[in-house]
């Protein structure tokens, strides 16, 4: 018995521990490596920020990169030539958050009476609405061309310049916001929104303002999307709308129902996937996205319900550690 | 003045004409299966293709008159296209019914990828010209210009839509859609087949957004492996302005997101004084979804939302 | 879960079997363009050129005995793709030099990459803003839109005397670059532009833009667009009678341009290319029935721009003294070759100084160079 326990503590250390090795490893990859790590930090950020609308409060936004658009020309407008403005990468890094939540809360405030289908489709024309405007706006963004030329970002001092000093800083963002999302998860509000999801009705006769639970979700998820953004913009120090089209929306949406809705380490898995899948498939050439399609396909109808099962989510994987090292009798 | 602004709204009919068609196909899955179907832009684009396929099949085989070829070859890829709906829907749908609507939605939008890049790379990326069905000649009317192409696709858009309306109102099979559009459990309890319902949508929805196709190769004179994703968007959106899950609210949707596009691109820049370009046509379309839906959540056509829907209690 | 881990090591597995280094005595070479998605035709083709004149090359014994392998990458046309491609070339240090990207946007964030670790970089994009960002690793054998935009402007005013004209452009850095070229070229000569219009790249009907034309009335109308969009304009433009005189760029200088207009509306339309006939030359000529033989098709609409890329790469090689990136990066600048461009030398941002432009007219369902 004892030692039985012994042994599962030593598994779980030594998983932990490999976790926390091959974290730090991918550094020391080569560059390239690198840069898909960094890809996938950057959309386990935007699919965490949008789970908070899809797979806690039920809402489905098929607009979400416009508000990574936000984020990203924010940087482009406050760290370059293109207005002689130069202020700090931190700095920029919350206006870029504040900026995405401003245009979460214009968007959401007239529109989330609208349910369902319809939801989905006015966040689709925001989205592109945006996306056209910002290649319209020539005066303002320089328009199909793009904004090129941005300032080198520079975090308390220290240049952030290669593909590896990103990696850090998303890896960093990237756990405090699964932090903090998974302890909003747990909150009130998250229990708020969960109720929301399965039967509104409900919610809204507890005497609860079910828009403002929304527009919540809806601010917290484009704040999270600008903070990509800004990310985004600094670490390519190039804008332009092509990077901003619906099929990165869906993109975001596809990481999570493949991952596995409403859950962190399922985002994570979906993220991860489909960002390294069409690098692995480079090899088919014009097959790619043939191959890219049905082996989305084939996994969706294998496992509908996502990659990761619901149960093995943030909590139960702390509470397993939890349960091993507390009170090793019970397990 | 007038004459430009009647030359633009035959424009806008003939545009409407397709939008509509294809429409029918997203609003017949809607209300059967709460399915936003994205593959359906992908049905549209093989029409074309399947057509061309058959037609020449038929005239390498020494052909029947030139004109029952292509009328052969329609009925053709309705058929043809149909069935390829209705084997998707049971193999790539069905199994995803139990697990909420994003599955199925992301099923769908896996199967598009899969058919465009599968038409991509076996008939290649390039653009093909399109030989028209109807030859297409100029008639002077009311001071504007319009071909008979354009009436054609006009006429053959509008019956296909009366005759969609017959089928479902008037015909068993019809009833049996209606049925399981209203109420899923209560028409199997009625001893409605419910699958062979859903089969049935499958079946007729992507037979007319394969029409609809046709015309539209025809009409243009090209077709290209891409040509159903920006349009099948823009169906989608002619759906849900009319009301998604309404048939005539689909062809309502249709023509109306057809006449916005016209008449934005039209008198936008006058209207503005030139400030706003005819760049801004979609920004214009989706603005106004966006107000009708703010002052109409249904869509123009659409049922306002019951108790009894599930789409109520939960958003997704 | 060991499903999951068997997937995962397999995904692992293949990752790093994609960036195994080739045979020694190889010299990789690099190309990007997007091959798959809606910009495939244009990508693929410029990707299967430069393959023609790499095997053309083998076929002699390569470089200095040297076989080449030509190391084709799909960028997608997106910006964040082509940033991943661009590394991945840069890790691989077997690969010396990279032809790509093909358009402007992906190329613009990739240009630091390369330069970071000194590869020899050919650049098909043709947006004059990318020679001027200060890069030394890049040249460009093909003419900027700069050229493209001012031939047809020049022509019309003083040749054809048309002084009243309308732009039509898709808002893509390509078109409305080239439109805006077109435009202070066609001022300069004296002319008036009445009006400007913007389209959707994807857009297939014009036909509520062209009655909006008519009401202007103008003698050109210029497309700054892609394909199948200039022929379908163009097409819709005669159906509604606008007679103006019709000018595309390079890329409607197809065949497919005419069927798809059709032949009676092509009739008279002028378009701006890079090369000299197909027919012209012994070259030329050869080139065609090669792409027909290897690949069972005839050359794609930017086929012979990756030949010539290819070749002012091979040259860059050839001259090189040592086979690796410095090697390569210290010739490129000095780089002379007779392409199938015509002769390419470079200036000291990396344009090439006697980038010619050919002025053709469809005449009889062809197209005939305008002299």
């Amino acid at each position: 018995m004892g030692t039985s326990v012994i042994a599962r503590r030593a598994g779980l250390l030594a998983t932990l521990a490999l976790c926390v090795i091959l974290l730090a490893l991918v550094p020391k990859l080569p560059p390239y490596y690198v840069r898909v790590a960094d890809s996938i930090l950057i959309y386990i950020i935007l699919a965490v920020g949008l789970n908070l609308v899809v797979g806690y409060a039920g809402l489905l936004d098929l607009g979400f990169i416009a508000f990574y658009a936000v984020g990203a020309y924010a940087y482009a407008f406050l760290a370059s030539g293109q207005f002689d403005i130069h202020l700090p990468f931190i700095v920029i890094l919350f206006i870029g958050a504040a900026a995405g939540a401003i245009a979460g809360v214009l968007l959401g405030f007239p529109v989330l009476k609208l349910r369902g289908d319809y939801l989905a489709i006015v966040t689709l024309s925001f989205g592109e609405i945006i996306r056209i405007a910002i290649n319209n706006a020539d005066e303002l963004t320089n328009g199909p061309q793009g904004i090129a030329g941005l300032d080198r970002a520079s975090l308390f001092g220290l240049p952030l310049t290669s593909p590896v000093h990103f990696y850090w800083l998303l890896l960093a963002l990237a756990i405090i916001i699964c932090a903090s999302v998974y302890y909003m998860e747990r909150s009130i509000l998250g229990k708020a929104w969960r109720a929301l999801r399965e039967d509104q009705d409900v919610v809204r006769g507890l005497g609860i303002n079910t828009t403002t639970l929304k527009l919540l979700a809806f601010a917290l998820s484009a704040a999270i999307g600008g903070a990509g953004g800004v990310i985004f913009g600094s670490f390519q120090r190039f804008v332009s709308p092509e990077s901003f089209t619906f099929q990165e929306s869906l993109l975001v949406v596809l990481i999570i129902i493949i991952g596995g809705v409403g859950n962190i380490v399922g985002v994570i898995a979906g993220a991860i996937v489909l960002v390294v899948l069409p690098e692995v498939l480079h090899f088919a050439a014009q097959y790619r996205l043939l191959i890219y399609g049905i082996v989305l396909v084939t996994v969706i109808v294998l496992r509908p319900g996502g990659l990761v099962s619901p149960r093995f989510n943030l909590s139960f994987i702390i509470r397993k550690v939890r349960n091993l090292w507390l009170s090793p009798s019970k397990t | 003045m007038f004459d430009y602004f009647l030359q633009q709204l035959i424009f806008a009919l003939a545009i409407g004409a397709i939008y509509g068609l294809i429409a029918l196909g997203y609003t017949m899955v809607y209300g059967v299966m709460r399915l936003i179907n994205f593959a359906h832009g992908e049905f549209f684009m093989l029409g074309p293709y399947v057509y061309t396929f058959v037609f020449s099949g038929l005239v390498g085989l020494g052909g029947l008159a030139p004109m029952l070829d292509s009328a052969l070859a329609i009925v053709a890829s309705f058929v043809i296209i149909g069935l390829l709906g209705v084997t998707i829907e049971r193999f790539a749908y069905r199994p995803l019914r139990a697990y909420g609507r994003l599955a199925p939605m992301l099923s769908a939008l896996g199967m598009s990828i899969v058919l465009q890049s599968a038409v991509r790379v076996t008939v290649g990326p390039q653009p093909v010209h399109f030989p028209a069905i109807v030859a297409s000649e100029p008639i002077a009317a009311l001071g504007g210009m319009v071909t008979t192409m354009q009436l054609g696709i006009l006429a053959a858009a509008i019956l296909l839509m009366v005759g969609l309306t017959l089928f479902v109102n008037g015909t068993r099979l019809g009833i049996w859609i209606r049925a399981a559009s209203e109420s899923w459990t209560t028409s199997s309890l009625l001893g409605i087949r419910v699958n062979r319902a859903v089969s049935l949508v499958f079946f007729i929805g992507p037979g007319l957004g394969a029409m609809a196709g046709i015309m539209y190769a025809s009409y243009y004179g090209i077709m290209q492996p891409t040509m159903g994703s920006v349009i099948g968007l823009k169906a989608f959106t002619a759906a849900i302005l009319g009301g998604i899950g309404s048939i005539p609210g689909a062809m309502l949707g249709g023509f109306l997101l057809g006449a916005i596009e016209v008449f934005g691109t039209a008198f936008l820049p006058i209207l503005s004084g030139g400030l706003i370009g005819t760049e801004y046509r979609d920004v214009f379309a989706f603005a106004v979804l966006i107000l009708v839906l703010l002052f109409k959540p249904a869509g123009l056509l659409g049922e306002t939302i019951s108790e009894e829907t599930t789409v109520a209690k939960k958003d997704y | 879960m060991t499903r999951t881990r068997v997937i995962l090591s397999a995904a692992a597995l293949l990752l790093a079997s994609s960036a195994l280094p080739a045979v020694a005595d190889d010299i990789v070479l690099g190309g990007s363009a997007p091959m798959s998605g809606a910009q495939a035709e244009f990508g693929q083709s410029q990707i299967d050129g430069a393959q023609i004149y790499f095997d053309q090359l083998n076929e002699k014994g390569g470089i200095k005995g040297n076989n080449i392998v030509f190391k084709a990458l799909d960028d997608r046309a997106d910006p964040r793709q082509g940033t991943l491609v661009a590394q991945q070339f840069c890790d691989d240090s077997t690969v010396i030099g990279v032809i790509g990207h093909m358009n402007s946007g992906v190329t613009m964030p990739a240009l630091d990459i390369y330069s970071e670790c000194g590869m020899a970089q050919v650049v098909p994009a043709t947006n004059p803003e990318l020679m001027r960002m200060g890069f030394e690793t890049v040249v460009r054998p093909v003419a900027n839109d700069f050229v493209q935009g001012a031939l047809p402007a020049k022509y019309v005013t003083e040749t054809l005397g048309l002084k009243k004209a309308v732009l039509v452009h898709d808002k893509t850095v390509f078109g409305q670059g080239i439109a805006g070229v077109f435009k202070d070229n066609f001022e300069a000569g004296g002319g008036e532009i009445a009006g400007t219009f913007g389209a959707n790249p994807e857009d297939v009907d014009f036909s509520a833009l062209i009655a909006s034309i008519k009401l202007e009335n103008p003698d050109v109308v210029y497309m700054g667009a892609g394909m199948p969009q200039l022929a379908l304009f163009l097409k819709q433009m005669r159906e509604q009678s606008l007679q103006a005189q019709f000018i595309g760029p390079d890329i409607g200088f197809t065949v497919d341009f005419i069927t798809q207009a059709g032949a009676a509306s092509a009739e008279g339309a002028l378009m701006t290319f890079q090369l000299p006939p197909y027919d012209s030359s012994p070259e030329l000529r050869d080139f065609s029935e090669r792409h027909q033989a290897r690949f069972g098709r005839a050359p794609g609409p930017y086929a012979s721009l990756g030949f010539a890329n290819a070749q002012v790469m091979a040259a860059a090689v050839e001259k090189a003294e040592t086979l690796d990136r410095e090697g390569v990066l210290a010739q490129l600048h000095g780089v002379t070759v007779d392409t199938l461009l015509g002769p390419v030398a470079f200036d000291e941002n990396g344009e090439n100084t006697t980038a010619s432009m050919y002025l053709y007219v469809v005449k009889d369902g062809k197209f005939e160079l305008v002299k």
